[in-house]
């Protein structure tokens, strides 16, 4: 067994043996992507019950809850990688920071918009300096602290080396931010808000919720699959693998 | 260990001999303390409610000016590439780098930082958490400028900062809240412990990190 996963890791590191495996599995990855994206959508938008308190406001949970889960998810998977590649010097670790830091923080600005389109009617506000809301500016702060990195750097590898140390710099940072953030908020603003609604959330209204989170995390898992092999075919466009395929094609 | 002094003194002679690396953050510090009640209100009260913030965001403002002094000069001058080829143990140096440029851009606006009673109109029980929280803040503070100036070497663009700002945010809440607690008669030690605790757990990260970040300019 680990003598397999071992095997696995090796392979990961080869970009022409990533570049055929990722080809495969790209469509399926689409097409159940998109058709949970869709059916959880139709579902949550149309047949979940109304809410009792918000009416249907509630329902951009469908949208918001997925888009905060996957964004906080994408960076702590990069500040892994970040590891792997300051260890290991796996150069795919980098090809992944790169892809996926652009879809982390799309994936953060849409929780904070549409977070804000739900504040809006519920709260009266758009915007709240509360705990979770903060968190996640910081978190979108970071995102585009290091897709600025990235082009600073003449040479591919010193800018992956420095975005790595920048991811994994805010991983060690982000929750002393998230601490912080808690006690100053808990101390000036006492339990005013708070997003309990969500753990007794009915059956009717959950269902749809976990399929629209596993869409959008297969969607995460689609994009970032395409633009990792977009960016490994502009970095490898020299090499011989790369021409013998697409002549091939 | 005598290689470390001699570096440390070499240090301090290079910041003394040039006066805008301590005057400039000074400057930028008084102006802006002086132009918040212009531009605010000149109402004691209003005043006396912003000041710890204020006095913590120029703070953090005024070090922007200075921490691209940690490595700059030495990265024109072709300096850090020999004491990246000396072997010696590089943290270190990093470290006293960070120390000097604390000393000669920090501590002189800690200092002027008790003008803030009589500009901003901080009651007199605010000035010790004040001074405390920027005795221990600040330090973190030129930890993270170090880490983005050695990220951003050579280059002037706007990523030093951007990295910069956000990690700064705990120690700004933690010491604009030690001396709102202050204010309020409520005891403010355990605001100072934790900034203590995130500059001490911190340190050894970004010093290690900053070594990394310096040695990407020269492969």
């Amino acid at each position: 067994m680990f003598q397999r996963l071992k095997n696995f890791y090796h392979k990961l590191g080869s970009y022409p043996w990533f570049y055929k495996i990722s080809g495969k599995v790209i469509p399926f990855l689409g097409f159940f992507s998109i058709t949970l994206i869709i059916i959880s959508s139709i579902w949550g938008l149309f047949f979940s019950p109304t809410d009792a308190v918000q009416g249907d406001v509630y329902r951009i949970i469908y949208f918001h809850v997925p888009a905060v889960s996957v964004s906080q998810m994408i960076y702590y998977s990069m500040s892994v990688a970040a590891a792997v590649f300051l260890i290991w010097r796996m150069k795919m670790a980098g090809v992944y920071i790169k892809s996926l830091a652009p879809i982390g923080a799309a994936f953060t600005f849409i929780g904070l918009m549409s977070g804000a389109i739900w504040g809006q009617p519920t709260w009266g506000t758009w915007w709240v300096w509360d705990a979770r809301l903060t968190s996640t500016l910081v978190l979108f702060l970071f995102y585009l602290a290091i897709i600025g990195m990235q082009s600073t750097f003449a040479s591919r590898k010193s800018a992956d080396t420095a975005v790595s140390i920048i991811t994994l710099v805010g991983v060690v940072n982000l929750p002393i931010v998230k601490k912080s953030v808690d006690w100053w908020n808990t101390l000036h603003q006492p339990a005013s808000i708070s997003i309990s609604g969500e753990s007794s959330i009915s059956n009717e209204m959950l269902v749809p919720l976990l399929f629209s989170i596993l869409g959008v995390y297969l969607f995460v898992l689609f994009t970032g699959l395409l633009s990792m092999r977009a960016e490994i075919s502009s970095r490898e466009q020299n090499k011989e693998w790369f021409k013998k395929l697409l002549s091939k094609n | 260990m005598i290689y470390f002094i001699k570096i440390l003194k070499k240090e301090f002679l290079i910041y003394s001999r040039k006066s805008s690396s301590f005057i400039s953050p000074v400057v930028f510090f008084l102006i802006s303390i002086s132009l918040y009640p212009i531009g605010i209100s000149n109402d004691p009260d209003i005043l006396k409610n912003l000041a710890p913030g204020l006095i913590w965001i120029t703070v953090l403002l005024s070090t922007l000016i200075s921490f691209q002094n940690i490595f700059s000069e030495d990265y024109e001058d072709g300096s850090i590439e020999l004491l990246l080829a000396s072997g010696q143990n590089l943290s270190m140096i990093v470290l006293i780098k960070i120390f000097v440029n604390w000393i000669f851009s920090c501590l002189p606006i800690i200092v002027l930082s008790i003008f803030s009673i009589f500009l901003l109109y901080l009651p007199q029980e605010g000035l010790k958490p004040l001074i405390i929280s920027l005795l221990i803040g600040t330090p973190t503070i030129c930890l993270f400028g170090a880490l983005a100036g050695a990220l951003s070497l050579g280059k002037n663009s706007i990523t030093g900062p951007a990295l910069m700002l956000p990690l700064s945010l705990p120690v700004l809440i933690l010491g604009t809240q030690a001396i709102n607690y202050s204010l309020n008669g409520i005891n403010f030690a355990s605001n100072i412990l934790l900034l203590t605790a995130i500059l001490i757990f911190l340190l050894p990260i970004i010093l290690f990190a900053s070594v990394g970040a310096l040695k990407l300019h020269f492969n």
